[in-house]
């Protein structure tokens, strides 16, 4: 992955990169930051569609109030600002249920 | 707009949303009172559940009306008839659940028994726990949240006057009519309709009439959506729960678990101790719930009397007083014993007798 | 059962962790609960193990400054840990957590509430659109992850808080498209007054918009984003001038961007409040419902202290004063002598709330807010309904917040109507001509954020149940 992103002008000193997969594509994060912070990085922004109209959506409050950021790690539903990469660990989107 | 009317409803319910509409059917002029909005005590926070296999033997051929009446109402109050299940997870929930399954099913209840294999296969997530469990194709569920929007709209389209954040503040009966005193000013009305719910008691207190009705403060909680895992309801042969998957995939939960408070401090208030295990048992029993967070929690106000039987008919000592309330399964059986009451009032025959509430009550 | 502490603190930011710093000096055992991993609240949020080193700010400093306190006090900091529900027995509260997906129960002989702010968002259409931010989400990020909220990013809304997240987004090495405020320069000079009481803010204030004018930032003043372009990302977004009453009426300007920050400003976060069973009052000027609370933070029911923002919208430095004299007055009440400076911290609470307040009412609604939010724009974000719901619900009849939830499940929804209500109950106001004091907020419910059902399940026995007596037949 190419970070879009140019170096931090302030200087900046990050933990060590470590792996992790979104949706099953294997993702590079400094051990410790939070999936959200890695995933924009990796410009995935958009994380799941609305369970009522199917619209895509993204994180939007970042700090753990709002839900929208919902991600899915080993079958529990876990924010993605405030859940911390560690190396493997595998993140996948929520899916969308439609119901009648 | 006037200010006396044929009959003033307190209380802005099921019971008394659906008298009102018999009672403007039969040519009455009333006006529903509800301290809060229409249909938020609790007609609007129940669990929704609409099962046979929970209603009292006597009552059956009330619920089974009150079944029509829902499923006539349809998608406009989220019915779904889905059936039901009741759950026995050990000898003496099997031994309870033949008994009192039986009785029912006497009592016109579509109630059969059914094998663990075909439990399973048409439940697949339910635990295997479960030693023995009874069907009623009849049950099914509607949204309570839409009781307020429902009555609303059929009060609006019926012409019928109601009153909302007007609760009675005192009740006079004065010159052969009743005077009402309201924020929005003193209504009067030649009758009166108490239908109050867990009010019931402060209001008939009015009057001098002491009725003696009771709370149970009943706990629910409903999940995030969820992939579908449930399409029945489910109870428990002890009544200690009560399950639904509603079609946004939100699981909703229920059991009659104790919360605290008054009906004259507002609203009750969820505790920890007894939600806990309403929750433990729910995913007890569909296990893959355990991946389910929870959303909400809440409480509702249940009255009843000693004998757990309706207060259905006129107030004692009260000339053109009626009372309608404390009626177990009130939520099924409302609307159909609403149009009973209205009958009853407008000087009609009720299809099915009601309740006096001037009976004696019996402790036991 | 643990033997109850003598207090219990609910948030770490500047006011909760100086309550607790207040009340251990007195002598009182305390705990402090914070959701996030270490103690600063938002605005001194402390940065995420992945970063090792980076330059100072001075919201890092005060931060390390607050930690290092906290460190070296008796205060028992629990950090990670989710409070869920609020009760009480007798004088005791218990405070219901999960914390790593295992259930806890503090006991307390004092409660202090000290859970800060959200934000309010006026919705606008396209604001739903995967890369739309908070603004304060914004700040959360950068001072916990430092990474900036995608390449070329649009900051608007109201108050400080664009230029500080333009200036950081910049010093990241993002790009700021836009600064875009419905603020107008003389709305600025209005509060200049009262600003003066921190001419230190002052003066990095100005040199963050110095800075952003040197490096040719766009800052469109009395302006709002009116649409955000782009269904799956976001591609842009158009700005236009505000009127005087802050509707879009003049000139419309398009703006290329990949991401965009919006926020009008912060509210109380009142749920844990109510659930401790504090009444509500509707003060604008403090951010719209907030907790009846004294200035030392006690409030009408014994034992519960309410203090900061979540006490109505003053700022840090008011925060940090009403903290330590919450922690003072909690633990006098418990017995342990009051701190010699209560009376002259208690005096200069007024003077540090003046930026504050400025600053609150630089983010005031205004009736023209209204008509940024069109007949299609969502309004309820977890259930995807438009104002034109909302508007239908009420033309059926619905006359309150409560009516309108059930019958939309406007609020409903996974955030508990934390991003709804607010704008639910203004548009009611506005298009009802009610006041907003008599739209109260919708009851608050456990849990006060979502618990994994599995909690719940801990430690359950089947063969525990009570058993009841069956239901009669």
């Amino acid at each position: 992955m190419t970070p879009l992103l140019q170096n931090h002008r302030s200087p900046v000193q990050r933990a060590p990169m470590v792996s992790f997969t979104f949706e099953g594509e294997a993702l590079s994060a400094h051990a410790g930051e939070t999936v959200l912070s890695a995933l924009i990085r990796a410009v995935h922004l958009y994380l799941r569609d609305a369970p009522e109209d199917g619209a895509a959506r993204g994180a939007f409050c970042c700090m753990g109030l709002c839900q929208e950021c919902l991600v899915l790690v080993e079958g529990r539903r876990v924010e993605s600002c405030r859940q911390v990469v560690h190396d493997g660990l595998a993140v996948e989107a929520l899916k969308r249920v439609p119901h009648d | 707009m006037t200010d006396s009317y044929d009959i003033a409803v307190i209380g802005g319910g099921i019971m008394g949303c659906s008298t009102a509409l018999r009672l403007a059917e039969g040519g009455m002029w009333p006006i529903v009172l509800d301290q809060g909005d229409l249909g938020q005590g609790a007609s609007g926070v129940n669990a929704g559940t609409l099962s046979l296999q929970i209603k009292r033997v006597k009552l059956m051929p009330y619920a089974l009306r009150g079944h029509r009446a829902w499923e006539a109402m349809g998608d406009a109050i989220g019915f779904r008839k889905t059936g039901g299940y009741t759950l026995a997870f050990t000898d003496g929930e099997a031994e309870l659940l033949q008994e009192r399954q039986t009785l029912k099913s006497e009592a016109g209840a579509p109630i059969e028994f059914v094998t663990r294999k075909a439990l399973r296969e048409a439940a697949p997530n339910l635990s295997h726990k479960i030693i023995a469990a009874s069907y009623c194709a009849a049950d099914g569920y509607a949204n309570s949240s839409l009781t307020g929007q429902y009555y609303r709209g059929r009060l609006r389209d019926a012409g019928i006057a109601y009153r909302e954040r007007c609760g009675a503040m005192a009740v006079r009966r004065e010159a052969g009519r009743f005077a009402v005193e309201t924020p929005a000013g003193t209504m009067h009305a030649r009758r009166l309709l108490l239908a109050a719910g867990a009010w019931l008691k402060p209001v008939a207190a009015f009057l001098g009439v002491e009725l003696p009705v009771r709370v149970r403060i009943n706990t629910v909680s409903v999940t995030e959506r969820m992939p579908p895992l449930i399409h029945h309801i489910v109870g428990h042969a002890t009544g200690l729960l009560t399950m639904k998957q509603k079609p946004n995939g939100t699981v909703l939960i229920g059991g009659g678990w104790q919360g605290r408070g008054t009906p004259q401090e507002g609203r009750g208030e969820v505790t920890a101790e007894t939600v806990a295990p309403n929750l433990a048992l729910a995913q007890f029993a569909l296990t893959p719930l355990k991946e389910a967070r929870i959303l909400r929690s809440w409480t509702g106000f249940e009255a009843n009397v000693p004998d757990f039987y309706p207060l259905a008919g006129p107030l004692p000592g009260i000339e053109d007083a009626f009372v309608l309330g404390c009626v177990r399964g009130g939520y099924t059986i409302g609307p159909f014993i609403g149009s009973l009451m209205g009958d009853l009032i407008l000087g009609r025959e009720p299809e099915l007798p009601l309740f006096d509430p001037g009976r004696d009550f019996d402790e036991d | 059962m643990i033997d109850p502490c003598d207090i219990v603190i609910l948030g770490a930011g500047p006011a909760g962790a100086n309550a607790s710093l207040s009340a251990a000096r007195a002598g009182a055992r305390v705990t402090l609960l914070d959701e996030q991993t270490q103690p600063g609240g938002q605005i001194w949020r402390a940065k995420s193990a992945a970063i090792i080193k980076a330059q100072p700010t001075p919201e890092s400093d005060a931060g390390n400054t607050l930690r290092d306190c906290l460190a070296n006090s008796a205060v028992t900091f629990v950090g990670d840990v989710r409070v869920w529900q609020i009760e009480r027995t007798g004088d005791i509260w218990q405070v219901y957590t999960v914390a790593d997906g295992q259930p806890g129960k503090i006991e307390a002989k004092a409660l202090i509430l000290a859970t800060g702010a959200r934000e309010y968002v006026q919705p606008i259409p396209g604001w739903t659109t995967p890369g739309v931010i908070g603004l304060a989400g914004a700040t959360a990020l950068l001072k916990h992850d430092m990474t900036p909220p995608g390449v070329a990013t649009v900051v608007a809304g109201t108050g400080p808080l664009v230029f500080f997240t333009a200036s950081e987004i910049r010093r990241l090495g993002g790009h700021v498209a836009a600064i875009v405020t419905p603020n107008t320069r003389r709305d600025w000079l209005s509060v200049m007054p009262a600003m003066l009481s921190r001419p230190d803010l002052v003066r990095r204030g100005l040199a963050w918009i110095a800075n952003l004018t040197l490096a040719r930032v766009p800052v469109l003043w009395g302006h709002a984003i009116t649409r955000v372009e782009g269904a799956r990302a976001v591609n842009g977004v158009v700005a236009t001038k505000l009127d005087a009453s802050g509707a879009p009426k003049g000139k419309k300007r398009e703006i290329a961007a990949d991401s965009v920050c919006l926020g009008n400003g912060l509210i109380p976060a009142v749920e844990a409040a109510q659930l401790a069973g504090a009444d509500l009052r509707y003060h604008p000027e403090l951010g719209g419902w907030v907790p009846g609370a004294m200035t030392d933070g006690s409030t009408k029911i014994k034992g519960l202290y309410i203090c900061g923002d979540g006490a109505g919208i003053r700022g840090a430095a008011a925060a940090e004063i009403q903290g330590k004299l919450a922690g003072m007055v909690a633990a006098n009440q418990l017995g342990f002598d009051l701190a010699p400076d209560f009376e002259a911290l208690k005096s200069a609470h007024a003077r540090a709330a003046r930026f504050g307040l400025a600053m609150t009412a630089l983010s005031l609604q205004k009736p023209g807010d209204q008509a940024l939010t069109t007949p299609e724009t969502i309004l309820c974000r977890c259930e995807s309904l438009s104002l034109a719901r909302i508007t239908a619900e009420i033309a059926k009849g619905a006359e309150s917040i409560n009516a309108i939830k059930s019958g939309t499940r406007a609020g409903m929804g996974a955030c508990g109507g934390k991003f709804c209500h607010t704008a639910v109950a203004r548009m009611m106001a506005a298009s009802q001509g009610v006041d907003p004091a008599d739209i109260p907020p919708p009851t608050a419910r456990p849990p006060l954020r979502p618990v994994p059902a599995s909690v719940f399940a801990e430690g359950f026995d089947y063969d525990d149940l009570p058993i009841s007596k069956p239901a009669p037949l």
